[in-house]
């Protein structure tokens, strides 16, 4: 293949994460002959501020019209290196970076030969790339300053309003006719003594007094289209009206359902068995003793990890910890030993995982006296009744596994989070749900409010299991995020979008079907009907392309071109040595 | 397989200072202790919470080889008043088992 390009090939050592492994200088020797290749050169760290120093004098010097640079992956410095190819006055697009070190290095550290090998086929295919490599420039998409927020629980409420204090308009839909979700519901909380009904009633007034923050109750989301920036929703509101709302960017607040024990689980359904929040209605509702079916209760045995952290051999398991459980239930004994100094209190454990300062309250329960037992994750805690005793038999490991039985006037099965039950919003929104079935954010710990889609975020117990501080947290991180977006204006999308080509195109429509995104209309062009992409709504998702029999449509940036070139390289016969 | 007994412990507490739920079990004591005895003392405290008697009783002789030396409760870090602890222990088996007067 001969081509007038002048491609300046840099190839990282990356400390010796790559050099250690692959022989970088080799790789250099290999592919400095490549058609196209004016300059190839090894470095010690690509990413250092000398060395891109160093590439944008290179490319200056030698009138580079593109950059292959063979180092980490993409994830990690794609932008850096797009970044410094605009610094030099080159077009980001026209660079091009080769995953050497996670795909090549990392992988093959016994192999020193093949591994070398291999990164030398990998960069040729780099430059082959490089070499079809057009200049492409951004598009740009004015943002609408408004947000939906999707449920108004206790997250929903508090993005609303710090969103409205940031001066973006905010629409806020819930299904149901009330707000507050689970935490409107909840009296005492941990770990401040919070009543959540109070905590929602304040942020409600506070909300109500907003201009900018709309609320619809009873209306649920019908429709959406558009993309990041700019998004069309639908929302059919209490009387079935159809409200059309154009936002930037979208906040997901759905929240969770409390685990629902099945019959006969751990005894659930028995006289005297009830769920941890059932508990915490009854322990609301009574004033000095407590009362359960008219019978005073003494003795009560609290049973960890309902519905969470099962059992992996079945099917349809939760294998999540819901991280509230242990505190909360922990924190329901401390109310109910106020409330009733002469309790008997057991709980039967796997780990106690009272986290961060909620440890103190762990403390506190055990010098009030309760008594907590440990069990093994396989050998679970026996429910029955003995006669007209209600008798819980568990093996205590903190006694070396030896069984001991407990009579209970009262056990509290200590249930979980589970996703909520939102099929028909889920589609809507296309959102993905990871292996625990809440929404999938794109990092636990580096994205944890992201989603795949730009400009959604999924906040609160939406996410996973979380306690209110938690939820609020992850809330106000929804909003940083969809502020910083929103308040810029703008945002800049990468122009990798499918492209037509008018002269091959019948219009057979075969490409509209294909596409998820309904990015494909029909124009008239130059006296006949043509398929057309639409800029704003293509994501580049490439499914129209090998539906065409005409081969009409390609995508920037990947190429029909470009990937066969690549593969002619990769396949390519060589004489390395 | 033993029944938990709910008012053992409230026989046992002979003073204000006893304290044994406080613990959690981290074992460190028992690593610590000098006697190395392995019921010594965090079992006996866990016996005692759940109000198994003839396991107390079973475990006189460890009981009664505490030193009281306190090693173990310089470093507990849950602040168990183990040789408090141990002493009420000691006072319950003298009244019931040895049958000697309080002291
Ligand atoms: S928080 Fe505690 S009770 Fe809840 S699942 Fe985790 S370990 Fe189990
Ligand atoms: S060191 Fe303290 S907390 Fe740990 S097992 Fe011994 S008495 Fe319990
Ligand atoms: S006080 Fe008793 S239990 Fe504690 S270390 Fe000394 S001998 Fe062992």
């Amino acid at each position: 293949m001969s081509t007038d390009r002048k491609i300046g090939v840099f190839i990282c050592h990356c400390g010796g994460n790559i050099s250690d492994y692959v022989d970088v200088d080799k790789v250099r020797d290999a592919v400095e002959k490549e058609p196209g290749v004016s300059i190839a050169k090894t470095t010690m760290f690509a990413c250092s501020d000398a060395a891109q120093q160093e590439i944008i004098e290179d490319i200056r010097k030698e009138g580079l019209d593109g950059i292959v640079v063979a180092s980490c992956s993409p994830k990690l410095h794609l932008l850096t290196f797009r970044a410094m190819a605009e610094r030099s006055g080159l077009n980001p697009y026209q660079y091009v970076q080769v995953n050497l070190r996670e795909q090549c290095s990392w992988a093959h550290r016994s192999d020193m030969q093949s591994a070398t090998e291999k990164g030398i086929h990998l960069v040729r295919a780099g430059i082959a790339k490089a070499a079809l490599c057009d200049p492409l420039t951004d598009m740009r998409i004015e943002t609408i300053p408004k947000v939906l927020i999707i449920g108004a629980g206790v997250s929903g409420l508090r993005a609303a309003l710090t969103l409205s204090d940031l001066g973006l308009a905010v629409f806020l839909v819930e299904k149901s006719d009330r707000v507050g979700g689970w935490t409107g519901k909840f009296g005492k909380m941990f770990s401040q003594n919070l009543i959540g009904e109070e905590v929602i009633e304040k942020l409600l007034g506070e909300v109500k007094q907003r201009e900018n923050v709309t609320l619809f109750t009873s209306a649920k989301l019908i429709e959406k289209s558009g993309r990041v920036g700019d998004f069309s929703v639908k929302v059919q509101t209490r009387n079935d009206e159809t409200i059309s709302l154009d936002v930037g960017a979208i906040i997901v607040a759905t929240g969770f359902d409390p685990y629902q024990p099945a019959e006969e689980e751990f005894g659930y359904g028995l006289k005297g068995v009830i769920t941890l929040p059932e508990f915490k209605q009854l322990l609301d509702g009574s004033n000095g003793e407590i009362l359960y079916e008219g019978r005073k209760i003494r003795d009560i045995v609290y049973i960890y990890c309902v519905g969470s952290r099962q059992d992996e051999d079945e099917e349809s398991s939760n294998l999540y910890c819901s991280r509230y459980c242990c505190t909360s239930a922990v924190h329901t004994a401390l109310l109910a030993g106020e409330k009733d100094a002469g309790l008997n209190q057991f709980h039967l454990y796997r780990d106690m995982r009272t986290y961060g300062k909620q440890e103190l309250i762990y403390e506190e329960a055990r010098i009030e006296g309760s008594v907590f037992i440990k069990y093994d994750d396989y050998d679970l805690p026996k429910v029955e009744y003995i006669g007209d005793k209600l008798r819980v038999m568990v093996n205590d490991l903190l006694i070396g596994g030896e069984e001991v039985e407990i009579d209970a006037d009262l056990v509290v099965l200590v249930t979980g989070m589970v996703p909520r039950e939102n099929d028909e919003l889920t589609s809507i929104l296309k959102l993905p749900i990871g292996l625990d079935g809440f929404y999938n954010e794109i990092h636990p710990k580096l994205r944890p409010v992201e989603t795949v889609i730009d400009g959604m975020y999924i906040v609160g117990t939406a996410q996973g299991p979380k306690t209110m501080a938690e939820s609020v947290a992850s809330a106000l991180s929804g909003v940083s995020k969809s502020a910083s977006l929103l308040m810029k204006g703008y945002v800049d999308l990468e122009p990798f979008i499918a492209r037509v080509n008018t002269e091959q195109c019948k219009w057979c429509d075969k490409c509209t079907e294909a596409c998820p995104y309904d990015a494909i209309e029909k124009i008239f062009c130059e006296g006949k009907e043509v398929a057309s992409i639409i800029p704003s709504l293509c994501k580049g998702g490439g499914a129209c392309i090998p539906v065409c029999p005409e081969d009409a449509i390609d995508l920037e940036g990947y190429t029909d071109a470009q990937i066969k070139s690549m593969i002619e390289a990769l396949v390519k016969d060589e004489e390395t040595n | 397989m033993a029944i938990v007994n709910t008012e053992f412990i409230k026989n046992i507490s002979c003073s204000g200072k006893f304290n044994a739920s406080a613990c959690m079990s981290c074992g460190t004591c028992t690593a610590l202790c000098p006697m190395e005895i392995n019921t010594l003392p965090r079992l006996m405290f866990r016996h005692v919470m759940l109000g198994l008697e003839s396991k107390v009783i079973e475990n006189t002789e460890n009981v009664f080889s505490c030193l009281l030396c306190k090693m173990c409760e310089e470093s507990c870090p849950s602040n168990v008043h183990i040789a408090e602890n141990i002493k009420c222990i000691r006072q319950y088996i003298n009244q019931e088992i040895f049958k000697l007067g309080r002291s």
